[in-house]
């Protein structure tokens, strides 16, 4: 999996390329975890290439999902599979995170 | 190579090579007969032609001849075919055994030779050749023997660990002497401009073969001497024969024919160029052979390094063998081993190792290294007493050797080399040195694997023991009533598992079912589980303060919200638990559950002969852990009636994957239960496990896999 980041002034866009599994999600935690990530106003997820995304990927958005709400850090995702949005809408985190379809609409929320 | 092409090209040379290499057994056994007799025969004929005894006639002139070539020719093949002289190594040996031998048969010749000189004045022997005659074919005899024997000795020096070109080029060597003598035999002599090219040819070969000194070099100090003090009478003894010949050729006595001149000519100048060389190699290469025996002796050394990890030792016994080696190698007066206590490996007894000094000694060095602030790694330092504090040492060292043992990852500690003499430490010393403490670390390493991997079955037998007792936390005996079927499965994808299933029965003729699925797998998502199934028991209790019946347990919503703030203490941030609970009441034919984030439940409506996946939110446990978890979940309330299924199951049924990473898939599950549903709950278990391990053939398991399936029968009374 490959995790590419595009910052620009207020947003950092995260390209998820490949399947979240336990090993990929180490990459993507690394990238999260990072103290300055609270510095900008939005963070986007570009999930057009996500093809996959097991407990343990979830897992990291889950456990990070609570600092950006205190940092007040908006996350947001688009560009979704169906197949990985099933994932999502099973555990009930639909409800929870923003989740759009397109760039368009993610830069807007 | 031109001479073996040489080879190749005559069919003769081949024919004769393969000859070389097989000569028959019985003929072997008939050389040393015929060899005593073609000398006896020798001895007649020149006897005959000395005219020393009449009645024997006058035998022609190519009856010597052939006698003389048939017998040199006996007695080189006997020699020839014999058990190489040379045993292993024992060269010495080999050379003493030459010179008592043979070499003391040319003292005899030269003892019969004056006896000869001697009588040849008495009056008695005068003008008698009958005497000269016998002494000079005796001569010739041990000459032959003398050459032969000195010729093959050689030739297993030589050929000491040669190649099998030098074995080849040996034999071509053996063959053109081989092809004098045949000339001599039959009587050809080439004119002078043909022949001495030829002999100067082959002994120019001769001393190509002489420059095969490779066994000087196997040679300890002292068997050098010996090599040189013994080449040397060796080369003495063929010297002297050489000269008798020399002056008994120009004897106006000699009646007898002339040697087998180019023959012999050639062995002997073989043989004494051979010794001679041989001589001067040892007596060249006396001065570096105390660099070779110590190289040697590195290779020892470092051998039994070594062998000790194939012997699987203990760290004590490396250590105690490099600090050893180490001073054995360069000589040190004292040394000693520090070892850094948080990885001096297992079972290291001691942290420091000694040669030649006191602990308190070591401590003072060690004191009075600290204040001159050496460099961590490699260092020496030839001029120690330069250095203010070892001037007044009362062990004056003037040499230091420190050397690290540096491991993959760290060092193991730090190996100390102490000489009194300045200037006695090198680059090459420390170069040797570190191929031991390599190879010392190798050792220590390698034992701390097999320590690891040892820890490693343990650890499995660990895991084997938590499989069990994972496993008998998985309900064995499935509740069973007239009402309803209950069929389980139950596969962890490693020897534990975070999937989990349970049953209760509760009063009121109600059964709770719980399914669970902890993310990620293996022992951490086991702890969970077993941590979600004592939840489940505790939260399941009476509570003896309800108002009412229906309150006295929790409804599903109200179990995943508490179920959710007790574990909001005790998951892993990134771990979370998706759950689904189902209350059934048979008694009133309906059933209420909620579903935490967990897999849809599958369901055929028996009514509307209809299979649908019941459609509800709700957030998996663990994911916010503060009250708004609430929010998140809803009860749902459905009415059953008989014939209909129920299918419960976690994702690692759904998404097994199969052939080209498909997944198994939701859609695939429903088509499943369509066509089985008029079966029975293990008829229909099974029919979908089979599917699914169609599906998955080949593939391995990465994720837990539980399947319960619930059929409801017709209503009837209670018994």
């Amino acid at each position: 999996m490959k995790v590419t980041a595009q910052p620009t002034a207020d947003t950092l866009t995260l390209l998820l390329d490949g399947e979240l599994d336990a090993s990929s999600a180490i990459v993507l935690d690394t990238e999260l975890a990072k103290p300055d990530i609270l510095d900008y106003r939005k963070v986007l997820i570009d999930c057009a290439k996500l093809s996959y995304i097991s407990s343990a990927g979830l897992g990291v958005f889950i456990s990070h999902l609570q600092r950006f709400q205190d940092a007040h850090v908006k996350l947001v995702f688009f560009n979704m599979q169906e197949k990985v949005f099933n994932v999502f809408e099973i555990l009930g985190l639909d409800a929870l995170m923003t989740i759009v379809p397109t760039a368009t609409e993610a830069e807007a929320a | 190579m031109p001479i073996e092409r040489l080879c190749r090209c005559s069919g003769l040379v081949h024919l004769c090579y393969s000859w070389f290499y097989s000569v028959p057994k019985r003929l072997l056994f008939s050389l040393l007969p015929f060899s005593l007799l073609t000398w006896v025969l020798l001895l007649l004929s020149a006897l005959s032609h000395s005219g020393a005894e009449p009645w024997l006639g006058n035998w022609p002139q190519w009856t010597t001849q052939l006698t003389q070539a048939a017998f040199v020719l006996s007695v080189f093949l006997y020699y020839r075919y014999q058990p190489s002289p040379l045993q292993g190594q024992a060269f010495v040996k080999l050379l003493r055994r030459l010179l008592l031998g043979p070499g003391l048969l040319a003292l005899a010749c030269v003892g019969l030779h004056l006896l000869e000189r001697q009588a040849k004045d008495e009056p008695i022997f005068s003008g008698n050749s009958l005497f000269f005659t016998c002494i000079y074919t005796l001569n010739l005899g041990l000459f032959v023997i003398f050459l032969a024997r000195t010729n093959y000795a050689w030739r297993a020096l030589v050929l000491f660990r040669s190649s099998a070109r030098l074995q080849r080029e040996w034999t071509l060597f053996e063959m053109m002497l081989g092809a004098t003598l045949l000339f001599r035999l039959v009587g050809v002599n080439p004119p002078d401009y043909i022949g001495i090219p030829i002999v100067v040819l082959l002994g120019l070969y001769g001393i190509y073969l002489s420059g095969h000194q490779k066994w000087v070099a196997y040679l300890s100090q002292r068997d050098k001497w010996n090599a040189v003090l013994l080449q040397a009478g060796l080369l003495f003894g063929v010297l002297v024969f050489v000269q008798y010949f020399r002056v008994t050729q120009v004897d106006p006595q000699l009646i007898a024919p002339k040697p087998q001149y180019a023959f012999l000519l050639l062995t002997a100048f073989f043989s004494a160029f051979y010794a001679l060389m041989g001589l001067l190699v040892t007596f060249f290469n006396m001065p570096i052979a105390d660099i070779i025996e110590q190289r040697r002796n590195e290779i020892l050394r470092l051998q039994r390094l070594t062998q000790i990890i194939q012997r699987g030792q203990t760290s004590a016994e490396v250590y105690n063998i490099l600090l050893e080696s180490a001073v054995q190698t360069v000589q040190a007066e004292a040394a000693w081993l520090d070892l850094d206590p948080g990885h001096a490996g297992i079972d290291a007894a001691e942290a420091t190792y000694y040669y030649n000094l006191a602990p308190n000694q070591v401590n003072v060095l060690r004191e009075l290294l600290k204040g001159h602030e050496l460099p961590e790694g490699e260092f020496i330092t030839n001029d120690l007493n330069l250095r203010p504090g070892f001037a007044g040492m009362p062990q004056a060292f003037r040499s230091l050797l420190q050397l690290p043992l540096r491991g993959l990852h760290y060092n193991y500690g730090m190996l100390h080399l102490l000489k009194a003499e300045p200037h006695t430490f090198d680059r090459e010393d420390l170069s040797i040195l570190q191929t031991f403490t390599s190879q010392a670390v190798l050792s220590i390493e390698n034992l701390e694997l097999v320590h690891t991997s040892l820890e490693n079955q343990r650890t499995q037998e660990e895991l084997k023991i938590a499989s069990q007792v994972q496993d008998s936390l998985i309900p064995k005996n499935l509740p069973t009533d007239n009402w309803f079927e209950i069929s389980s499965h139950s596969l962890a994808a490693k020897e534990v598992g975070g999937d989990f299933y349970d049953f209760l029965h509760l009063p009121g003729r109600r059964l709770a079912v719980i399914i669970g699925d902890v993310s990620g797998k293996g022992v951490t998502a086991a702890f969970h589980m077993a941590q979600m199934k004592g939840i489940f028991h505790s939260l399941m209790q009476e509570n003896p303060l309800a108002k009412n019946e229906r309150d006295k347990f929790p409804v599903p919503s109200r179990f995943m919200t508490q179920a959710n703030t007790a574990l909001a203490h005790c998951l892993e941030k990134s771990c979370f638990i998706t759950s689904s609970l189902y209350i059934i009441d048979y008694e009133q034919g309906g059933f209420v559950f909620a579903r935490a984030g967990h897999c849809h439940t599958l369901y055929y409506h028996a009514l509307r002969e209809e299979v649908f996946y019941f459609e509800s939110t709700g957030l998996g446990l663990g994911i916010i852990r503060n009250d708004t978890y609430e929010k998140h979940i809803k009860n749902q309330f459905y009415d059953y009636s008989p014939g209909d299924v129920m299918v419960i199951y976690t994702d690692g049924i759904v998404e097994a994957r199969g052939e080209g990473g498909a997944e198994y898939g939701e859609d695939r599950l429903k088509l499943r239960l369509e066509e089985t549903y008029f079966q029975n709950a293990e008829e229909i278990k099974s029919f979908i496990l089979r599917d699914l391990n169609a599906f998955t053939h080949g593939f391995p398991i990465h994720d837990d896999q539980t399947l319960l399936v619930i059929k409801f029968k017709s209503a009837q009374p209670p018994q």
